[in-house]
């Protein structure tokens, strides 16, 4: 299966940013790329821009266990949500 | 001539060519259009803007077109009040509003970003333009694609009220309804714009038309007599409009038009959504998404793209963030009719409530000049003030019937003010 790449902002908040969430994502799907291109970690949130490569059905389970253990995934579309 | 540089990555400085585009490639850092100020000395003048068009077009040379403007040719240039009677119950000495209610053809200030990105979107050749929106942004790009006559899509998720669709349907663009929320048709709406090479003026134009917004603060200036308010209050929503009046003011200020006076930038927010405002109080660059809750569902963005830049921008001009709640703006709303007779849509009441939250601290000293950015109209949303008045007298039609009605109104108001001169004891 050819490689995808999905660029998303991971948001640890909730005691999550002292947990080592993208350890446990690679342990669970080992063959999928994490390249963390921007972060910001501070006391109470931390906000990363990661790129994920890796077979398309691997990067959405990584990226569903993120959400399982409470990190917020946002893909990176660089709009607003215009609700108004 | 355009002064036009680059698009420049906001985190690394990456310089990018003018593309449609919205993030850095390194850092997925936003881009935004850099310009030569040092060519512009001399040539972008006070004489050479008050030359222009009576419209944001006067500006030309600060915004990212090659060409003439093909959109939106009477957008902008909305009036700035000086607003005595408002001022006179705040107890503040100067006050103005720059009031965007007026703002043509759609009466909110999406007009003038969307004239930007729309001259920009016929410039790269794109056929179909786009938005996911239901408000301001919706009727805008509906409008002004219609007056263009280019192809537009609104994409809104289908469990949309109907009244709600008539501001953008009636100028007949596409609508498209989405079984999802907002999250998913905001991602679709990018994936649209990769995949069928559309302009969604907010995803792949958003460098472009965020500099719209700048035109907001230069009209201040302008309109203010060639200088700065030195306090600013602005609504938050996704974070587009205070960071480009700030730079506004900033460019007016390096290209010597006006006077540096280290003007003060206030952030306002709905209390039911006001992450960026959070932040701003706990001392915090980074900012707590929220799920907004409040009326004012044009401002209601709970994780605002540009957030970080507002947190950034109020805290380098020493502003301060202020949020209002439901109440408060309703009420603000009321006072702004009743005194300078313009009625503003939540945005503005929010905005408005603020301002007069930041004044009763002393945050605005009232011995120091304010603008309150007045960015939408009250007649797009005329149920949120549902229930807030008596019901109008209904008598015969009998001039017997009126001659009672008004003395009984006389009475009402003699008792009134008998008894606001008890309470305050004079």
């Amino acid at each position: 299966m050819p490689n995808v790449t999905q660029k998303v902002w991971l948001t640890f908040e909730g005691g999550r940013q002292n947990e080592p969430c993208l350890w446990k994502m690679t342990q669970a799907f080992p063959k999928v790329q994490f390249d963390i291109r921007q972060a910001s970690v501070q006391a109470d949130i931390g906000i990363m821009a990661v790129l994920f490569t890796g077979e398309e059905v691997d990067v959405e389970r990584s990226l569903a266990l993120l959400k399982k253990l409470g990190v917020k995934v946002d893909p990176v579309v660089g709009g607003d949500l215009i609700v108004g | 001539m355009s002064y036009v540089q680059a698009l420049t990555c906001k985190e690394c400085g990456k310089e990018y060519p003018i593309e449609p585009r919205t993030v850095c490639d390194v850092d997925f850092g936003p881009v935004e259009v850099t310009y030569d100020y040092q060519k512009m000395k001399g040539k972008v003048t006070r004489a050479s803007i008050e030359a222009g068009p009576r419209s944001l077009w006067r500006y030309k040379d600060l915004l990212p077109i090659e060409g003439e403007p093909k959109a939106g040719l009477h957008s902008g240039w909305t009036p700035l009040r000086r607003a005595d009677r408002l001022a006179a119950e705040l107890g503040v000495k100067e006050l103005y509003l720059k009031d965007d209610s007026a703002n043509y053809p759609t009466f909110s200030y999406k007009d003038r970003v969307v004239s930007v990105a729309m001259t920009k979107a016929i410039e790269f050749g794109f056929d179909t333009v786009g938005c996911a929106s239901t408000g301001n942004l919706a009727h805008a790009v509906a409008a002004h694609s219609a007056a263009a006559g280019i192809r537009a899509f609104v994409v809104v998720p289908d469990n949309l009220e109907g009244g709600k669709m008539v501001g953008m349907t009636v100028f007949g663009p596409r609508v498209v309804r989405i079984k999802g929320n907002y999250d998913d048709v905001n991602r679709l709406c990018s994936q649209i714009a990769d995949k069928y090479n559309w302009a969604i003026v907010n995803v792949n134009l958003r460098p472009f038309y965020t500099e719209g917004a700048k035109t907001h603060g230069h009209e201040i200036a302008e309109q203010m007599g060639w200088k700065l308010p030195q306090h600013t209050v602005v609504p938050v929503a996704g974070g587009t409009i205070l960071p480009k009046v700030y730079k506004g003011y900033k460019e007016f200020i390096q290209l010597g038009l006006v006077d540096d006076n280290n003007p003060v930038i206030h952030a306002a927010q709905a209390a039911g959504c006001n992450p960026v405002v959070t932040a701003i109080r706990e001392g915090r660059d980074l900012f707590h998404p929220q799920k907004p809750d409040t009326i004012a569902k044009s401002i209601a963005i709970g994780n605002p793209a540009d957030g970080y830049y507002v947190i950034k921008d109020v805290t380098s001009s020493g502003g301060s963030g202020e949020s209002a709640s439901d109440p408060q703006i309703i009420d603000a709303i009321k006072l702004l009719a009743r005194t300078e007779g313009i009625f503003t849509e939540p945005a503005g009441g929010t905005t408005l409530a603020c301002a007069i939250k930041l004044i009763q601290s002393g945050k605005i000293p009232s011995n120091e000049s304010a603008c309150v950015c007045i960015t939408g109209n009250g007649l797009k949303t005329v149920e949120v003030m549902d229930g807030q008045f008596a019901a109008a007298p209904s008598i015969g039609a009998k001039i017997g019937e009126f001659d009672e009605l008004i003395q009984q109104l006389e009475e009402q108001r003699t008792t009134n003010s008998n008894s606001k001169t008890t309470a305050s004891g004079v």
